[in-house]
């Protein structure tokens, strides 16, 4: 493919505002292109790997490692079907998950609910030490992927969050 | 310790060849194993060879390796029993040693006391004051020349001034007599106080050519401490062993007796469990052996004593700590033939040892009698850039040194590995120099002798 040039990008634009798509991402040589109609929308490489903010004395993971592998496996009826701009939310370290606050509490979240990027949606506990996880963007919970009290890996996907204004 | 009714489950701790080692030492003994793993190593040979791989946080060592709450939850919720820390990283803290005590697991190695009274460096000169192990003639801190001077004609020449604030041979100097000390001294007082902000200096009898050996050693916990052989790690750079042999030629029968019994009396006086080391500096001139350090922890080098007394050491730390074996007695432990290890490290010889982390395009090991390889790589992984640059060990075993050394020429030689810069072409050149193959080295040679014919026949 020969090197786009300013008026093929420009054709593009036109072209992606002139139809009802609502993202586009263009990658190929000498190009990485990406469109959307979602003033707060991240580009999907980024979403991919986004991690939540947390809010305790635990050190976040930095970038995602060179060669990420693939994620530990969550059972194929939560993860399939998922829409490409959906957010995937991950452990940012290994530790016993916590849906709510205390046991017998109401859970932080559920499905459906609007969420905003500083919304608490869990807690993963290391040796006693709780890192809250927030859910980082705004937007819909869509799966909740782990149950109560169980043990999540580092980056293990924890919710899916469908992004909006 | 608490002593778990059934331990069967080994939380590993570690990565790279060591992880692979305990995974198969337990394996082979009907245990199970998992690897609390950084997200860099979840596709590793020691994931493929454990049990369960329990990825624990990032690639940082500081997310992973070292973060001792992560790889405690990962023991705990995985019903581990054991923990076994390997070497480097959390190997030697105390704190690991009682989290683990506290959570009812079986810590693979020493006790916290044990290794807080030989961590220190002071502490451990105590101990092997009180159990009547030579080191050499040190000073407290010197003020000027003429206070150097006086100590140096106590301990005698050739003397070596030391920085008390670092290390890295800044602020070194041998002076061979006192006009040589009484001119050096100043400016490595200076050179030291630029580097570490503190000129303060003492002196240590230097010793000419030293070899660096070591007693391989493991108790029982209740003051029964046997030994297996010694080790000859003279082949270094910066500090950093190169290249391993089982036993050392060079040792007269009477000092190497000296020498085991040296160690045994040092660690048996504190009462050790499982495995660790004792360090000597050995004056080849003199047949005097000083102490130097304890490694209270299993150590990289340990196959070549595996391969000379056919115990399989890991597999002896992993029973001992599930409180399921004995030690062997001392006369049931022999030294047969000749081992030498060599590290084969992913660093480039011919740019200064730069790391070259990377993919690895072709891996082709040599295999055949008397040849063993230990390694957490093949073909296609991928050599992270955060942790240790060693990729593997090879590890050869002959009726002698001679044979030994032919073992390791042919397997060398058949050693192919593209993708990642190596030392192999230089462990080739150590392996057929002259100094070498008669054994006239010392820790120096390598730096002063070898490196720079290194550099002239490229």
């Amino acid at each position: 493919m020969k090197k786009p040039q300013h008026e093929d990008i420009d054709a593009l634009i036109r072209i992606f505002n002139d139809s009802t798509w609502r993202e586009m991402h263009l990658t190929g040589e000498g190009i990485d292109l990406f469109l959307s109609k979602d003033p707060d929308a991240r580009r999907p490489s980024q979403a991919a790997t986004a991690v939540p903010r947390a809010t305790s004395a635990t050190a976040m993971p930095v970038a995602a490692p060179v060669a990420q592998p693939m994620a530990p496996p969550v059972s194929a009826p939560l993860t399939s079907g998922v829409p490409a701009h959906w957010v995937t939310v991950r452990a940012p370290c290994l530790g016993t998950f916590y849906s709510a606050p205390k046991p017998g509490a109401a859970a932080f979240v559920s499905l459906g609910q609007k969420v905003t990027a500083d919304t608490e949606l869990c807690l993963v506990e290391v040796m006693k030490l709780f890192t809250s996880v927030r859910a980082g963007i705004k937007g819909t919970v869509q799966r909740m992927l782990v149950a109560d009290a169980a043990l999540v890996e580092f980056d293990q996907p924890l919710f899916y969050i469908e992004p909006h204004d | 310790m608490t002593e778990p009714s059934s331990p069967a489950r080994i939380l590993i701790a570690n990565r790279g060849e060591l992880a692979v080692r305990i995974a198969r030492a337990a394996r082979s003994l009907g245990m199970q194993s998992v690897l609390a793993a950084s997200a860099a190593d979840r596709d590793s040979l020691a994931a493929r060879e454990a049990d369960r791989v329990v990825v624990i946080g990032s690639a940082q060592a500081r997310e992973s390796y070292l973060n001792a709450p992560r790889i405690m939850h990962a023991a705990i919720a995985t019903g581990c029993t054991a923990l076994h820390p390997g070497y480097g990283f959390l190997s030697e803290r105390p704190a690991l040693v009682e989290l683990c005590n506290e959570n009812g697991i079986a810590f693979v190695g020493p006790t916290a006391d044990s290794m807080r009274r030989v961590g220190d460096k002071l502490s451990a000169r105590a101990l092997a004051r009180a159990a009547g192990v030579a080191m050499t003639s040190g000073s407290e801190k010197i003020d000027d020349v003429a206070q150097a001077l006086e100590i140096a004609a106590r301990i005698g020449y050739p003397v070596i001034t030391k920085a008390s604030a670092g290390g890295g041979g800044r602020g070194m100097v041998v002076a061979r007599s006192e006009q040589e000390l009484a001119a050096s001294f100043e400016h490595a007082s200076m050179v030291a106080r630029e580097a570490f902000g503190d000129g303060t200096l003492y002196l240590e009898r230097f010793v000419e050519r030293a070899r660096h050996l070591e007693v391989q050693l493991m108790g029982d916990g209740a003051g029964r401490v046997v030994h297996f052989g010694e080790r000859d790690c003279s082949v270094q750079r910066r500090y950093q062993k190169m290249i391993e042999e089982a036993p050392a030629p060079i040792l007269p029968a009477a000092a190497r007796t000296r020498l085991h019994a040296a160690a045994v009396a040092l660690l048996s006086g504190i009462e050790y469990r499982n495995a660790g080391t004792v360090e000597f500096l050995y004056d080849e001139d003199n047949e005097q052996f000083y102490f130097m350090e304890v490694n209270a922890r299993l150590q990289v080098e340990h196959p070549v004593s595996e391969l000379v007394t056919g115990t399989d050491l890991v597999s002896t730390q992993l029973l001992l700590a599930a409180g399921q074996g004995t030690l062997p007695e001392q006369a049931q432990i022999s030294v047969r033939g000749h081992a030498i290890e060599v590290r084969i490290i992913a660093e480039d010889p011919r740019r200064d040892f730069l790391p070259s982390p990377g993919r690895i395009t072709c891996w082709r090991p040599p295999a055949g009698e008397g040849i063993r390889l230990d390694t957490g790589f093949t073909e296609g992984a991928l050599v992270p850039p955060y942790y240790d640059s060693m990729i593997a060990k090879l590890i050869v075993h002959g009726r002698d040194r001679n044979e030994a050394i032919e073992r390791l020429a042919g397997a060398l030689a058949g050693f192919e590995i593209q993708g990642v810069a190596t030392n192999i072409e230089l462990l080739r050149f150590i392996v057929d120099h002259a100094d070498y193959r008669s054994n006239r080295i010392d820790t120096r040679w390598l730096e002063r002798a070898l490196l720079p014919a290194f550099r002239m026949h490229n």
